[in-house]
């Protein structure tokens, strides 16, 4: 299966700790201050209640303030093709949605924002690779266990299918305990 | 695991043949441009005529609020000038009539998800925009869509463009006929059709069913067809040569009754003449409206009709329209009454107020999604889709005011769809009022952007919704439009209170504004266009709507109408009214004046082209386009007393004015006779295109000049009056926007000081 277009989200501990227009400011900051990835835009989707509301915009991949599930979050999409096994692909959209995380927790202003580690969101954008059924889950699963107990250093999770056939192939990931994103992202290195 | 294929396998015959094997060439062009073996200005035009757009940052570059960084594409490859071409850009989807069924919503809303940024924005023209699309996945887009009977082909482009109609055509209930498959039936005709190639600008066609209404807004489009029934025949009053953009237009007569079998024939023979007649090198004055002005509409019509009859039968004339009379739309429910108002609630009952029409069809209604600034999300749209399939029978339609319309609602229904619809948030109130905003998508993604029409709009639209309920009904019925420009996608000239994006520089940085535009009738087709009164800072352009407003609803006589209050007062009393807002404080004082709504940025008009720094100020010259301003607003009040030929003589003074301020920042002592200003200013100005507009219209307003010294006019009617205020205003925008330029680009090139 030649998986691509890998969504993650991890979900803000505090949704109210930062708004969009916080992080509007915080990604156009990023746009020149960024040399690893080429970063060309921000869109400001505020006016609907769930959506990207913050949205970065890059070459290859976006960034947003999300809310389009109800809760907020910071989700990573990758847009273009990358190399590699499943299990090395899935590795690559944690890594870098938890060290944009990191980030977005070290640029926010106040009294900060902090991510849950222990929950996410995995998104597989493409229904015609990967349908929203059981057979995906199969073919992704036994790599996806792999890189779960990495991320979770072996802490037992539950994996959880959105049932709703017309919807993107999406899985909530829970682990049994807290994470924060700095251990999350040593797990990963 | 499905095993992995290509959407093209996949969908295999449910991709139209025709439109399969254009996309197929699509692919193979893009495939060519990708090994560099296709010029880049052959692929955009190839792009461009499938709707695949450049957004703003596709320049190459952009500013943060600091400095201007290029952006550092792989491959350096471009799609213009410093261009990214494989950047992701804006894919248009044309929805004829903006009629949509449920499993196109459905698809929709997929393809939104997987190749843009969740986001379905409607336009001003009923069309779908995707934004951030990459160009490698507009093939399979383009796939996806055709399976479902929707083509990308000719969506921009010098080509005919999404055909539009009447949203409520077939139910509503002052119509000669329905519109819609006569509509339908000519965007379909005319789809890729050979006469209709060779245009130099785009052609927009819209059909009304009536004529008090605002309809399909026929007045402004380079054709429009009015419903008309002659002895129980039916046919069109046809239009042509209308148009917004920089200096309106208003269509013309060409026929008081086309009957509707001669319809496609006809529209072909308006087709021939604009190919072979009309502009093609001047980009600016390409549009019909132009080649009609300049033949006069008799003449055009006399060549129509010899065209006509060179016109070789063609039998999908008669194919195209055939049982067409018969067409209808069924609802999904039996008609009923909606009765027992008492146990609704009050959420529904203000829903009603504004979102419900009754239908000339005794029982249904039509029901209004009204969708902040034009955009819905995915998941959203298609929830939509679930919610029609409950409640409608695929008879969906988008609006120029980018909302939804659901049509053939049972109205004993109308409390479940409103609860269906409160779920999904998508059950604002507040249709077609004062909060329903219409914006173009400005600096936020079009290139041509000034200011941020939809930073403004959302403001604007926040503001009002707050005070919504306690606003005078006659507020209430007011319609706001914004542009980021004076292209006027946002329709500003048709609104009762319009708004188009300008700059002003102050203390040597750029400055956002607005103009303020009074006078323009959404009704009867867009029954007249407003003009520019006063440029205001964008961060008082609220304060402008609360005067106006406030003004309104203290001074109106009874139930006068907002343009016959503005008739009465007279501009010269609003722009007093507004003088202070147009003063913009010191960036030390009060920086916010220097970012744009909805920006994290300060406000710059550099990423329109190259480079940005910030420039001198030569006061001099500021000075003196204000006092042209105020001479324009002189030709306007002319205008508006019936004076035409001194609106126009003092909109020319205004023009040639503007041209000597901005000589003067070359040469000190330029004389004050008409013939060395001109020339001096082609030599100084023209000549090195330091006059010319930085997106696509060139030198369009310089020429504004010329055209003016050198014409004798004999008759000065209210068109050429007109005209030329609109022209006036324009050359004065281009006049600062000259001055900034010149006096931030380093090494212009500047002409020796003295006079030839």
């Amino acid at each position: 299966m030649d998986l691509q277009r890998i969504n993650v989200k991890f979900y803000l501990r505090d949704g109210e700790a930062i708004s969009p227009e916080e992080a509007f400011r915080i990604f156009n900051s990023w746009i020149p201050t960024t040399a690893d990835e080429i970063l060309v835009d921000v869109a400001d989707y505020s006016h609907i209640a769930e959506a990207q509301q913050a949205l970065l915009v890059g070459h290859d991949a976006n960034y947003c303030l999300d809310t389009t599930d109800g809760r907020k979050g910071l989700m990573y999409s990758r847009k273009r093709p990358v190399d590699g096994s499943i299990a090395e692909r899935l590795r690559d959209a944690f890594a870098t949605t938890l060290k944009t995380c990191a980030r977005l927790e070290r640029d926010a202003g106040g009294d900060g924002i902090r991510f849950r580690g222990e929950e996410a969101l995995l998104i597989v954008n493409d229904r015609l690779n990967a349908p929203n059924d059981e057979e995906t889950l199969a073919a992704i699963e036994p790599e996806l266990d792999t890189v779960l107990r990495e991320l979770f250093g072996g802490a037992e999770t539950v994996v959880e299918r959105n049932g709703d056939a017309k919807q993107l192939f999406s899985l909530q990931l829970r682990a049994r305990r807290e994470f924060d994103i700095d251990t999350l992202i040593e797990n990963l290195s | 695991m499905t095993e992995a294929t290509s959407w093209k396998e996949t969908l295999g015959s449910r991709i139209p043949e025709d439109l399969g094997r254009e996309i197929d060439i699509f692919e193979t062009q893009i495939g060519l441009r990708q090994q560099d073996k296709l010029d880049e200005i052959i692929f955009a035009e190839t792009r461009l005529r499938r709707g695949a757009y450049g957004q703003r940052y596709d320049n190459g570059q952009r500013f943060d609020g600091s400095r201007t960084q290029e952006l550092n594409f792989p491959e350096g490859n471009t799609k213009g000038p410093n261009t990214a071409w494989h950047a992701p850009g804006m894919q248009r989807i044309k929805i004829p009539c903006g009629g949509l069924n449920c499993a196109q919503m459905d698809t929709l809303a997929d393809l939104a998800e997987e190749y843009s940024d969740g986001i379905c924005h409607i336009t001003t023209r009923q069309d779908f925009q995707l934004h951030y699309v990459h160009i490698e996945d507009t093939v399979d887009l383009m796939r996806r869509l055709a399976a479902v009977g929707i083509t990308t082909q000719e969506a921009c482009g010098n080509a005919v463009r999404n055909v539009t109609a009447c949203p409520l055509a077939g139910v509503c209930k002052t119509q000669s006929f329905d519109v819609t498959p006569y509509a339908d039936a000519l965007a379909r005709f005319l789809l890729g059709h050979p006469d209709m190639q060779d245009f130099g600008r785009k052609f927009k066609i819209a059909f009304s069913g009536c004529r008090d209404e605002a309809c399909g807004l026929t007045s402004m489009h380079d054709m429009g067809a009015l419903a008309v029934l002659r002895e129980g025949k039916r046919g069109f009053e046809l239009y042509v040569g209308g148009g917004l953009g920089p200096v309106p237009h208003r269509a013309k007569l060409i026929e008081e009754f086309v009957p509707a079998e001669e319809l496609l024939p006809l529209t072909q023979a308006i087709g021939r003449v604009f190919a072979r007649l009309g502009e093609k090198k001047n980009r600016a004055r390409a549009r019909i409206k132009f080649l009609i002005a300049k033949l006069g509409i008799e003449e055009f019509k006399r060549l129509v009709t010899e065209e006509r009859q060179l016109v070789t039968e063609d039998p999908l004339w008669a194919t195209t329209l055939e049982g067409i009379e018969s067409h209808s739309e069924e609802a999904l429910r039996p008609g009923q009454a909606l009765n027992g108002m008492n146990h609704l609630s009050e959420g529904f009952r203000r829903w009603q107020e504004t979102n419900v029409y009754q239908q000339g069809q005794a029982g249904y209604a039509v029901a209004t999604v009204n969708l902040p600034l034009g955009d819905i999300t995915a998941n959203q749209l298609r929830a939509l889709a679930d919610v029609c399939r409950r409640f409608v029978k695929d008879t969906v339609r988008t609006t120029v005011e980018q909302n939804f319309v659901l049509r053939w609602v049972s109205e004993a229904d109308l409390p479940d769809l409103y609860n269906a619809l409160e779920e999904l948030d998508l059950a604002a109130p507040g249709a077609g009022t004062i909060v329903d905003i219409t914006a173009c998508p400005g600096t936020d993604t079009c290139k041509l952007g000034i200011a941020s029409s939809r930073g403004l709009a959302g403001e604007l639209r926040q503001q009002l919704s707050e005070s919504f309920l306690e606003l005078d009904q006659a507020v209430k019925g007011l319609r706001i439009k914004v542009s980021g420009c004076f292209n006027a996608c946002g329709q500003h000239h048709v609104a009762d209170i319009g708004f188009y994006g300008v700059s002003r520089k102050i203390g040597g940085i750029t400055v956002p504004h607005f103009q303020v535009i009074l006078g323009g009738r959404w009704q009867e087709n867009a029954g007249s266009f407003g003009l520019a009164m006063v440029a205001i800072p964008s961060r008082n352009i609220p304060q402008v709507v609360t005067r106006l407003t406030e003004r309104f609803v203290q001074d109106r006589n009874g139930n006068e109408s907002f343009q016959d209050f503005i008739e009465r007062t007279g501009k010269r009393e609003f722009r007093s009214m507004l003088e202070d807002l147009a003063v913009v404080p010191a960036y030390e004082e009060d920086s916010s004046f220097y970012s744009d709504w909805g920006a994290a940025r300060e406000f710059t008009t550099g990423d329109m082209g190259k480079g940005e720094c910030a420039g001198e100020v030569v006061p001099l010259a500021h000075f003196e386009l204000s006092a042209c301003e105020r001479e324009a607003f002189e030709a306007q009040m002319s205008l508006d007393e019936g004076e035409y030929e001194l609106a126009y003589r003092t909109a020319f003074s205004a023009i040639l004015h503007a041209a000597k301020a901005i000589v003067k920042t070359q040469l000190l002592d330029v004389p004050d006779d008409a013939d060395t200003i001109v020339e001096e200013f082609r030599r100084r100005f023209f000549e090195t295109e330091l006059f010319f507009d930085a997106g696509t219209a060139k030198d369009k307003f310089a020429r504004y000049l010329f055209r003016m010294h050198e014409t004798v006019i004999d008759d000065y009617t209210q068109d050429l009056a007109h005209r030329a205020v609109e022209e006036a205003q324009l050359f004065i925008e281009a006049a600062y926007a000259c001055y900034d330029r010149t006096t931030s680009v380093e090494a212009a090139p500047v002409v020796p000081l003295l006079p030839k």
